[in-house]
Parts: C-alpha cells; sequence; structure tokens
C-alpha cells in the first residue's frame, strides 16, 4: 500500500472519532477555562466578567474548612486504595476463573458483575443503610460472628470514609475483572506449559509472564480507572449524605460540587476544577511515560 | 489427583464463594426492597424475603408508569452507541497501534485529556453547543455525546490488546495477498475478540447507566431513557423505594444478558498460539 | 481500492444512524403557543392530582396541552438555571418559594403583579404570594412544607403538649421489648442531624436564622438551648437513637418502632399507606420559653420564566387561574391533606372539620415563614458542619454557635462577591 493511500485509511480511521470529541468536550473544556478567570456567580451570571486568577487564588488560600489540602491528600488516599484493591482484587478472580478444571465458570462470572451492572444510586444508599450503627448488616456481621464492637461509621470522619472506600471497592472490581479476563485471553498457554517444564513457582509466572503480558491492556484501565476514581463523585456523597460527618467526608469533587454549585459560585468551581484537570493530567503523562503506553506495536 | 491440585482446587472455590456472596448480598437488599410494600428503603429485620412481601412494585411499574417507552428509548441508544463505538475504536485503535503518524501521540494523550472534568462542570456550555447545533431532545444528541465518552477508554483499550499481536501476523497475510484492510478485518479482528466485548460491554454501559447528560438534552419525557426514568422515582424525601427497586433489578437484566451472550468471546481462548504455530 | 470499501461501508453506516434517529426523534422544546409546559418537583401522589387537573383544563380549552415534567427539587433548580441562562426552559417552574431569591438575582423569572387582577390576589391568604424586592414572583396553591409532631396511635393515645411532657412521657415509651439490652422501641425519632429538622426547636428556645436584612443570627441561645435539648433527649434520656437520618427515621416509624415522628406534610401519605394508624399533632410548647416550637412554613406555587413570549402569556396566566380555583384547590386538599390558599377554600367546611387539616392549619399558624433570600441557603450549608459537630462531639452547642455564625457570614460574603 502506497504511502498516501495508508495515509487516507488513517484518516478514516481517526477522523471520526476527533471530530465528535471536539465539538463535544473541547468547547466546554475551552469554556471552562474561561470561566474560571472570571467572576460567574449567583450576582454576576449574565455579566460576568474577566477578572484574573482571583479564583485560582482562593481555591489555594482560602481557609475553607475543611482546606483544599486535607480534601486533596484525602482525595489521592480515596484513589490510591480503590485503585489498588480493584485491581488486585478483579485480577486475582480473573485468574481463579481463567483456570480450566474450575467448574460453573459462566455462573459465577456473571453473579460477580453483578455489582456493576446495578444502578448505582440504589445500591450505594443500600450500602449506607448497611453502615448503620445500630440497625446495619454489617455491624450486625461483626458483633454476632466476630465478638468485635460495633462501629460508628457513619458518625466519625474516618470511618465515614472508610465506609465509602469499601462500597467503592465492591462497585468497581467488577470491571478490573473483567478487562483481566481479556487480557489474559492474549497470553498463549505454551508459554505457561514452557515455565512449568522449566521448574518455574507459580510466583515466577505470575510476575514474569503474567503481568508484563496483561499490561498493554490492564494500563489503559488503570490510567482510566485512576481518573474516573478520583472525580467519582457519586459515591462518596450518597454514602456520606454529603459529606457528613460535617463536610469531612469530601473528596475534590464533592468538595467543587457543595462548596461552588450549592452557593452559585461557579467562576470557583471553574478554577478548581481546572486544579484537578491539571493534578491529573500530570499524574497520566508521569503514568504513561512510566509504563510507555503511547508507544505502537512495532516499535516494541 | 496430587493435593496440591486438590488443595487448590478448594482454596479457588472458597474464595470464590465467598467473593460472590459479598458480590451478591446487596443485591438481594435491593430485591427485598422492591418486594416490600409501602416504599421502604431500610428494614430493621434482617429477611431477604420480607413480611408482607409483594409484586406490586414490578406490576405497578409497566401498569403506572411509562418503563416499557423508557426501556425502548434505553435499549435504542444503548445498542446504536455499542455498535458505533465497537466500530470506531476498533479502527481507530488499530490505527494508534499499527501507524505511526504526526499527532499520534498527542492524540493519545488529548482522548486521555477528555476523561479528566467532572462532568457537572461541563453541563451549561454542554447545554449551549447542543442547542447550537439542534441536538437538544433528540436521540442524535445523546448518542454523539456518549460515543464520544467511550471512545477514549475503548481506543485505547483496543489499541493495548491490538499490542500484544504480533505485527508478523499481518505480514503473513499481506504475503498471502491480503491488502491492510483485509489483514486487519480477517486475521487481526477475530484475535482481538476479548478486547472487542470489552468495548461493546462498556459502550453500552456507558449509556445504558447514564444520567447527567441525559437529564440535560432528553427534556421530553416521552425520550427519557431508563436512568432518567429512574431518577423520576427520587424525590428528596419521598422517594418511591419500592418501585426503585424493582426497576433497579429489572433494569440489571439486559446488562447480565448482554454479559452472558458476549463472556463467551470474552475467555474465547482463541490464542495465539493456535494461529502461530 | 479497498480503503473505499471500508468508506463506503462506514458512511452508509453514519447515514442510517443519523436517518433512524431523526426519524424517532421528538420534538423541540415549546415554541408551540398552544403547549405549555410545566417543570415541578411533586411527589407523585400530588403529580397524580395535577395531571387530573391538568387534564380538566385541556378540555375546557380543546387545542391547548399542557405537559406537566417531574425533576428533583435540586435537579429542578439547576436544570432550570441552565436551561432559562440558554434562553429555553419550561413556561412554569413549580416549587417551594426558596427559589424565588436565586430566580430574580439571575433574572430569569418575570413579575406576576401586573398580570392578575388586585381583587384575585386579595383572595389569597397573604403567605401564598410571594414577594420580593417589591414584586410578586410566586403563586402558590399550597401552603405548608412544615414540620408536624405525628404520632402511632396505637402506641400512643395523647400527644404530648410540651417539651417536659415529652421527655416524661418518652421515658415511659422507650423500651426494651425482648430484653437483649438493646432499645426496641423509641419514643421519637426523626431526621434531626439535618438543620432544617432543628429549627423548630431553635425557634422553641426563642432563636432564628436572620434578621430582617438577611443577616445570619445563628449566634443565639436559642441554638445553643435547642441543641442542648436535643442532647439531653440522645444523650441522658436516650428517648431518640443515636443515630438518625431521614431514612432511619422513617423506617422506625412504619415499623412501628418509634411512637413518635417529626416529619413534614409530605409524609403522611406514606405512612397512610404503611398501615399506620397515625395521627397529627402542632409541635410541643417549650415551657422554659412559653414559646411553641415553629416550623419553616413554606408556600409551595408557581414562577413564570422570563423567557416566556408575549403573546403566550395570556394563555399561561389562564392556566394558572384554573389551578388556583377554590375547587381546584379543595380537589387537591382532599386527596393530599394539603392547605388551600384561597380563603374560600380555606374557610370550606372540609378544610375546617378534617382532623388532619384542622391540626395542620394550628402548625402552621404556629410556624414561621420559611426566607426567600438566596443567602438562607449559605445558612444551612453554614449551619451543617458545626451542628453534626455537635452531634458527634467534637463541639460544644456553644462553640457550634459561635462557628456557624462565623461560617455564615464568611459564605454569603463569597457568594455575593
Amino acid at each position: 500500500m502506497n504511502q498516501r493511500s495508508s495515509r487516507l485509511f488513517i484518516a478514516f480511521l481517526v477522523l471520526p472519532a476527533f471530530l465528535i470529541l471536539l465539538a463535544v468536550v473541547f468547547y466546554p473544556f475551552v469554556y471552562n477555562v474561561v470561566i474560571s478567570f472570571s467572576n460567574m456567580n449567583l450576582r454576576h451570571i449574565k455579566d460576568w466578567a474577566i477578572i484574573g486568577p482571583h479564583q485560582y487564588v482562593k481555591v489555594f488560600f482560602e481557609p475553607t474548612q475543611p482546606n483544599f489540602y486535607a480534601v486533596f491528600l484525602k482525595t489521592i488516599i480515596w484513589t490510591v486504595v480503590n485503585l489498588l484493591f480493584h485491581v488486585v482484587l478483579g485480577v486475582f478472580l480473573a485468574l481463579l476463573l481463567n483456570q480450566k478444571e474450575v467448574r460453573g465458570k459462566p455462573l459465577f462470572r456473571t453473579l460477580l458483575i453483578l455489582p456493576w451492572a446495578i444502578p448505582q444510586y440504589i445500591v450505594a444508599l443500600t450500602w449506607r443503610g448497611m453502615f448503620n450503627y445500630e440497625y446495619g448488616s454489617i455491624n450486625l456481621i461483626i458483633t454476632k460472628y466476630l465478638s468485635l464492637p460495633a462501629v460508628e461509621w457513619l458518625k466519625s470522619p474516618t470511618e465515614a470514609f472508610l465506609a465509602c472506600i469499601l462500597t467503592n471497592i465492591w462497585l468497581g472490581f467488577p470491571f478490573m475483572m473483567v478487562i483481566a479476563l481479556g487480557a489474559l485471553q492474549s497470553i498463549p498457554y505454551e508459554l505457561y506449559e514452557a515455565a512449568d517444564i522449566d521448574g518455574a513457582s507459580w510466583w515466577h509466572k505470575l510476575t514474569r509472564i503474567t503481568i508484563p503480558l496483561i499490561r498493554p491492556v490492564m494500563v489503559p484501565a488503570i490510567t482510566l480507572g485512576t481518573v474516573w476514581t478520583f472525580n467519582n463523585l457519586n459515591i462518596v456523597w450518597l454514602v456520606s449524605n454529603g459529606g457528613e460527618p460535617s463536610d469531612q467526608t469530601h473528596i475534590l469533587v464533592s468538595f467543587v460540587y457543595k462548596a461552588a454549585f450549592n452557593l452559585y459560585r461557579y467562576g470557583y468551581a471553574a478554577a478548581l476544577s481546572m486544579v484537578i484537570f491539571v493534578i491529573l493530567l500530570l499524574f497520566s503523562l508521569y503514568f504513561m511515560k512510566r509504563t510507555r503506553a503511547t508507544e505502537a506495536a512495532y516499535q516494541a | 489427583m496430587s493435593t496440591k491440585r486438590i488443595l487448590r482446587q478448594l482454596l479457588t472455590y472458597l474464595f470464590l464463594l465467598v467473593f460472590t456472596a459479598i458480590a451478591v448480598y446487596p443485591i438481594l437488599q435491593v430485591v427485598t426492597i422492591s418486594l416490600r410494600p409501602a416504599d421502604r428503603l431500610l428494614s430493621t429485620s434482617l429477611e431477604i424475603i420480607p413480611a408482607n412481601a409483594t409484586l406490586d412494585n414490578y406490576v405497578g411499574l409497566f401498569e403506572d408508569r411509562p418503563f416499557l417507552v423508557w426501556m425502548w428509548n434505553s435499549v435504542f441508544v444503548s445498542v446504536v452507541v455499542t455498535l458505533t463505538g465497537v466500530v470506531l475504536a476498533s479502527t481507530t485503535g488499530y490505527a494508534f497501534s499499527r501507524f505511526d503518524f504526526i499527532g499520534r501521540k498527542i492524540g493519545l494523550l488529548s482522548l486521555l485529556t477528555t476523561q479528566m472534568f467532572p462532568a457537572t462542570m461541563l453541563l451549561l456550555p454542554l447545554y449551549i453547543v447542543l442547542i447550537r447545533l439542534g441536538l437538544i431532545n433528540t436521540y442524535m444528541g445523546v448518542i454523539v455525546i456518549y460515543a464520544a465518552t467511550a471512545l477514549p477508554f475503548t481506543i485505547w483499550t483496543m489499541k493495548g490488546y491490538y499490542d500484544t499481536i504480533p505485527y508478523s501476523l499481518e505480514e503473513a497475510a499481506r504475503i498471502d495477498g491480503c491488502n491492510q484492510f483485509q489483514a486487519f478485518y480477517k486475521v487481526i479482528l477475530p484475535l482481538a475478540a476479548p478486547a472487542l466485548v470489552i468495548t461493546a460491554l462498556f459502550s453500552f454501559m456507558t449509556a445504558w447507566s447514564e444520567y447527567l447528560v441525559a437529564a440535560q438534552v432528553l427534556q421530553d419525557s416521552k425520550l427519557w431513557t431508563l436512568p432518567l426514568g429512574l431518577k423520576s422515582f427520587e424525590a428528596n424525601m419521598s422517594t418511591e423505594w419500592g418501585l426503585y427497586g424493582a426497576s433497579s433489578i429489572i433494569v440489571t437484566v439486559p446488562v447480565v444478558v448482554l454479559f452472558l451472550a458476549l463472556s463467551r468471546y470474552l475467555v474465547s481462548g482463541l490464542t495465539l498460539g493456535s494461529v502461530k504455530g | 481500492m479497498r480503503p473505499y470499501h471500508a468508506h463506503r461501508n462506514r458512511s452508509v453506516w453514519l447515514a442510517s444512524m443519523i436517518l433512524s434517529s431523526w426519524v424517532f426523534s421528538g420534538c423541540q422544546q415549546s415554541q408551540d403557543p398552544n403547549r405549555i409546559i410545566i417543570w415541578h418537583q411533586m411527589r407523585v401522589d400530588e403529580r397524580l392530582v395535577l395531571a387530573d387537573q391538568l387534564n380538566q383544563f385541556m378540555e375546557l380549552h380543546p387545542g391547548v396541552t399542557v405537559e406537566e415534567i417531574y425533576k428533583e427539587t435540586e435537579e429542578l433548580r439547576s436544570g432550570f438555571i441552565i436551561a432559562a441562562i440558554a434562553g429555553q426552559g419550561p413556561d412554569l417552574v413549580y416549587g417551594p418559594s426558596d427559589q424565588v431569591g436565586p430566580f430574580e438575582v439571575m433574572e430569569i423569572i418575570d413579575p406576576l403583579e401586573t398580570l392578575f387582577e388586585r381583587d384575585f390576589l386579595e383572595s389569597f391568604t397573604p403567605e401564598a404570594l410571594t414577594y420580593y424586592k417589591g414584586h410578586l414572583y410566586q403563586i402558590a396553591d399550597k401552603l405548608g412544607n412544615h414540620l408536624t409532631l405525628i404520632y402511632n396511635r396505637h402506641l400512643l393515645q395523647e400527644p404530648p403538649r410540651t417539651n417536659l411532657e415529652l421527655m416524661e412521657t418518652g421515658i415511659g415509651l422507650t423500651r426494651d421489648l425482648d430484653g437483649d439490652g438493646k432499645t426496641d422501641q423509641y419514643a421519637l425519632t426523626w431526621n434531626y442531624t439535618e438543620p432544617f429538622f432543628f429549627i423548630p426547636f431553635m425557634t422553641g428556645y426563642g432563636g432564628w436564622v436572620m434578621d430582617e436584612e438577611g443577616a445570619p443570627t445563628l449566634n443565639s441561645p436559642g441554638t445553643v438551648n435547642g441543641l442542648k435539648f436535643i442532647q439531653k433527649l440522645r444523650d441522658s434520656l436516650r428517648i431518640i437513637p443515636g443515630e438518625a437520618d431521614y431514612n432511619i427515621a422513617d423506617i422506625l416509624f412504619k415499623d412501628g418502632r418509634s411512637a413518635m415522628i417529626i416529619n413534614g406534610d409530605w409524609s403522611w401519605a406514606g405512612y397512610e399507606k404503611a398501615g399506620i394508624d397515625f395521627g397529627v399533632a402542632p409541635l410541643p410548647q417549650i415551657r422554659e420559653t412559653g414559646l411553641w416550637c415553629a416550623p419553616m412554613v413554606s408556600p409551595k406555587g408557581y414562577s413564570l420564566n422570563a423567557n416566556v413570549p408575549g403573546e403566550k402569556r395570556a394563555l399561561v396566566i389562564e392556566l394558572l387561574r384554573f389551578l388556583m380555583r377554590p375547587d381546584v384547590q379543595l380537589q387537591t386538599a382532599r386527596e393530599l391533606w394539603t392547605m388551600p390558599t384561597r380563603r374560600d377554600a380555606i374557610e370550606s367546611d372540609f378544610v375546617q372539620t378534617n382532623e388532619i387539616l384542622k391540626n395542620s392549619a394550628i402548625q402552621i399558624r404556629r410556624g414561621r415563614t420559611m426566607p426567600v433570600v438566596p443567602e438562607l441557603r449559605a445558612i444551612w450549608d453554614a449551619m451543617r458542619p458545626a451542628y453534626q459537630a455537635v452531634l458527634g462531639g467534637a463541639s460544644t452547642p456553644e462553640e457550634a454557635a459561635r462557628d456557624m455564625q462565623e461560617l455564615a457570614l464568611r459564605k454569603i460574603k463569597e457568594m455575593n462577591e
């Protein structure tokens, strides 16, 4: 195929996707950047004006309660812990399900994706109910079967945060499991056979064969999973009922939502969102560089 | 069978059972909610089948609400988004995997950046764009946005999967007389079936369960998708939990059915080993 | 050449997609002069009554269609703002009176006083007409949204009239029925972690959220003593559960595990559906101050979207006149126990003699009108953290009152910059 037609071919492949994205994402993005330098709020909703980096100064230095850095730290913890468990559990379950000798795999697979399949709103509130001190199933199990004292989940900041994390882990591992299952299919069985012949241990097989070979498919999921988890407003909001207790259970996005949208501070919200965006961008660039995720196949 | 193998099997089943139980328990709670009369989200008793269990909520869903309309709308939108997503992601991902062209790296990165914004930020400008393009209150509006939302992940996943398929296979096919496109279509694509399944599932889920954008675009209640319908059961303090529970269970079914139908190809065992040798 | 084959396939595909979605797509938002669209946040039973009333209207006016679309309260607010700012949105928006403030500031609703005659407006009870900055912005068909004391007649025959009675009878009503050391029945439960549900006790001890200018007045003995009272109920007398949000309180009452609940007029129908033999009573009086616990009372009504074209307004006003007819309001009152707003309807036999409505009317009289200024939102957001800190033991009532006030002032400043 000559150069010209291969270029055309590429264009046909890539162009439609980009045109759509251009209209639907980039314009709002630019709009957001502009608003973040403006004073758009309740009093200036139609006649807003550019006022410079004032909103950004507020984001970083305004003495909010809790302050930006505490929430930022919480968001990092939220993201890292969630992703860690999502990936580890997902890969672990995929490995279990990928074994030839296991019976009833379709049934297990189907039941295990239910957390992904069910609408989040009601199940998040069900989890909130399970964390209730007096009537929730979790405390009932803890006190009856583990003989430990009941935990006041939703009343104290640390426990409430933990409750949100547990709920999100439950919601997120099926997705990683499906990705991992798919990724495992690309590994030729002969590699494992050869390793067995060489007397390799399961750890060796895992770290030398499995993990490197599922990486190209897991990396997009992990990168985007990180981004999505970082920005996942719903679960934290629902399980903690909007940041309770006392606005302590927040990650950056729920913080944006509350501090800004409740009080119509659109300029401030835009600036805070830009900050979130830059944080995520820097992370992704770094992560992709480390995993060399943008290279094409024939370069590797 | 060696003891090691027996032990491994037992442990496998044990873990699978425990995790399945954990996965399923909250779902059962939702089933319980759907069977309870008088809109109770919670209960002071732990029974799975509640006292006074009733199917009224399920009946009411179809009799008193236009549930079937919502279902049809969601199915239509989700199927179109899924098909579009699979076509676009499989081809675009291929381009990113096989060719090096100007702007490739930037392209991939910018795809990623579109995911980084909290959706709530984009609502007002998005609404304005959609009005200008005449897409408010149309299926096209949501389809376009969902396709755009699902593409970054699916393109990148397809690319990642293609990366694990050696280029030598296409070369062999070309030697046999195929051109680039045929090599892609006949040799590579079937091998990438697991990734296609992921793409299909993800695109479907994106369209099936998305609320925010649909709420902005689909104002006419005849066009409502399931998430909008479900939201109409919500009220600040008077949520109709019975209907909400019943509809949540029903809404889960097509996803499960889709997964069942596709999971065969997810674990297809059409591994490279069989082609290489 | 082969790539064109791919190209052709794809464009056929896209074309059919576009075509099919256009074929199935619905019509654009209301530019049709004979089609009125209402956005509201009415719960299900209210919606059904409204749908019926709209049908009646459409029968009287053939050729006109009126459509009502439900949106959850917060969605309604932000959705209306976005749509109206972009020049679109429904013709009428229905909700509680506190949406008036922000909508007016954003200039997305228009004044109504010029569109109706004086006599018509005077036939309403004054609380139903929400004026802001000198103009009428909302006409209400229901008055209330107020908290009341609801009791389970099976467990309690006479509701307490004062806070002392509440505490006394409360102790007897809180029981451990199966002897396992855990309380199985509480005297009272309610969503006490939410500021709106704290207001009656704040007012009972003499406090209020703001002064006439809209400045917060949260650092007051009313706040402090109200907080102390709730702490007493929970920690020393233990007649309310240790942890209760809206859903928990609701379920305790529905399951018969709580003799009383403090909840609003929106919840009565749900308790009837659950089969509870319930009674509605006004909230008690605080002995120490002699004041009645006064919940916030708010009208719920219609505002006019500023984007509605002039020619259409006559029709919209016609619709409002219909919905405000005394007989139409009475239909709603009969089905839902709502308090009407036309004087004729209020003075009707039904409203004057119905058990629940009588008590509701007493409570409304003792209540205080909810402010409509945008600052109220900032005040809720400021109250919540400090209030919950006290309940969580991290702060004392005095500290909390001070913190609330400070935070409220700050948030108001930020909102108005």
